[in-house]
């Protein structure tokens, strides 16, 4: 079977994963002031920086489960990457989340016992296991990190910004050309040091803003 | 498929209903009751997170650290119907923190009539309405009203003051649902509390036993007619709604 209709499954925003508890940072942003029309720059700047670091870990993290190496390196790397404690903490929840689903769907799958028994198991190493398990290429890993990325955002923009949808799905499309270059440039790491390492602290400054804020519609 | 209602775990009972119904006040209630012979967490959604969490630790009714509050990005129908996914993981953090606990309260953010819990989150579910909401809304029927396992008429006490005949309400209430529980409730009167912690009892000691299964109120709404008449679906009849 083509790996696209399982890429189209997974990046369903149907997909009961809890995704819809999300806003990429975006509702603090709003709070500290961004507007409608900065909306696709934030995107943008997140697939230079956090999606970058998802991917590039999805990516590593699939590598190793086919080829049987250990997974801790790639939490470490990632983690390492990830210096918001509120991000990691989100991404572990919803790498719980995932993986509700992922053994459901891949019940006796060796790739998704691997992740499940990971330490700190993140949200790209449960990717990278499904993605193992559905047959889903590297390059279709780091599109599918990349696409969830740029969604979540725009779909969180309408909740919390005075916007015509249709400008939110058209940022998402104008980001899909950057959206496929990331996938490329991240499609051939296998090693955990090779995971990008930029640095986005803005980004990271409103997750920790953000969590210790009441009255929110998004996670942190 | 549904995951197994495991008896060896707590019961996990599903509040929801309309804003300003009383939910928040219900399940305060229901610790205050219930809290010195049992074991109870709280998981609480609100549109705006944690307002709920905070209404249930200043109450002062249950330790802090048993009530959790999840956000549900604005879709309080989602959190606790199609994608349980969130609240889910809320409750087992609270089983596994805590155990064991005999009883799991999840609060829905206020929503509309039509919103209920899937079997997926709770085993059983309460659905309000409140006499200030007008004595047609039980009439209005919806799936909660019909069809949850409990329906809680509240605040009583305030009907001589908002024009409601709550008896009538109640009446109302009662004929769509066949059969099915409605507790006319104020906090004011111990006679209607003490009804409400029962039926809570009642639920658990079924649930123990292994003889409770999650039913599905939702989602169909029955269909009403011009001429006054309505009447509600058998699901398992080949038809389509339009």
């Amino acid at each position: 079977m083509a790996d696209d209709l399982m890429l189209m499954l997974l990046a369903d925003a149907r997909l009961p994963v809890a995704g819809h508890t999300q806003s990429g940072q975006l509702e603090a942003a709003v709070r500290s002031g961004l507007t409608a029309a900065q909306v696709s720059v934030l995107m943008r700047s997140r697939l230079g920086s956090v999606a970058r670091v998802e991917a590039g870990t999805a990516v590593v993290a699939l590598h190793r489960l086919r080829a049987g190496l250990p997974l801790a390196p790639v939490v470490d790397a990632w983690a390492a990457r990830t210096p918001a404690a509120p991000m990691r903490e989100t991404s572990h929840t919803l790498a719980r989340a995932l993986l509700r689903l992922v053994r459901r769907l891949f019940p006796d799958s060796p790739h998704v016992a691997d992740a499940a028994g990971v330490e700190g198991v993140c949200r790209p190493i449960v990717l990278a296991a499904a993605a193992a398990a559905g047959g889903i290429s590297p390059a279709s890993l780091g599109r599918l990190v990349a696409y969830d990325d740029l969604q979540t955002v725009a779909s969180a923009a309408l909740k919390l910004l005075p916007l015509d949808p249709l400008d939110a799905t058209s940022w998402v499309h104008d980001l899909l050309p950057a959206a496929d270059r990331l996938a490329t440039e991240v499609a051939a790491l296998t090693s955990p040091d090779e995971i990008p390492a930029p640095s986005a602290p803005q980004l990271d400054l409103w997750a920790l803003a953000h969590a210790a804020t009441t009255r929110r519609l998004f996670s942190a | 498929m549904l995951e197994d209602v495991s008896k060896d775990r707590g019961l996990r009972i599903g509040v929801c209903g309309p804003v300003g119904t009383g939910k928040s006040s219900l399940i305060a209630l229901l610790c205050r009751e219930l809290a010195a012979d049992l074991e109870i967490g709280v998981v609480t959604n609100d549109i705006y997170t944690d307002e709920d969490a905070r209404f249930l630790r200043s109450a002062g009714v249950l330790d802090p650290a048993r009530i959790r509050a999840v956000e549900t990005g604005a879709c309080p129908h989602t959190a606790i119907r199609d994608d349980v996914t969130a609240n889910l993981i809320a409750v087992e953090e609270l089983e596994d923190e805590f155990a064991p606990l005999d009883v799991v309260l999840v609060e829905s953010g206020g929503d509309n009539l039509t919103a209920t819990f899937s079997p997926a989150l709770v085993d059983t579910q309460i659905f309000l309405i409140d006499v200030a909401g007008g004595g047609d809304v039980a009439r209005k029927g919806g799936p909660g009203i019909e069809r949850a396992d409990l329906l809680v008429v509240n605040k009583t006490d305030l009907a001589p003051y908002v024009g409601v005949d709550p008896v009538a309400m109640v009446s109302d209430a009662g004929s769509v649902r066949e059969g099915r529980p409605v507790i006319a409730l104020s906090r004011t009167d111990p006679g209607s509390v003490a009804e409400l912690v029962e039926w809570v009892r009642s639920e658990l000691a079924l649930h123990r036993g292994g003889g409770l299964v999650p039913a599905d109120p939702g989602p169909m709404a029955p269909h009403f007619h011009a001429d006054g008449t309505s009447h509600s679906h058998d699901h398992d009849a080949d038809h389509q709604h339009v």
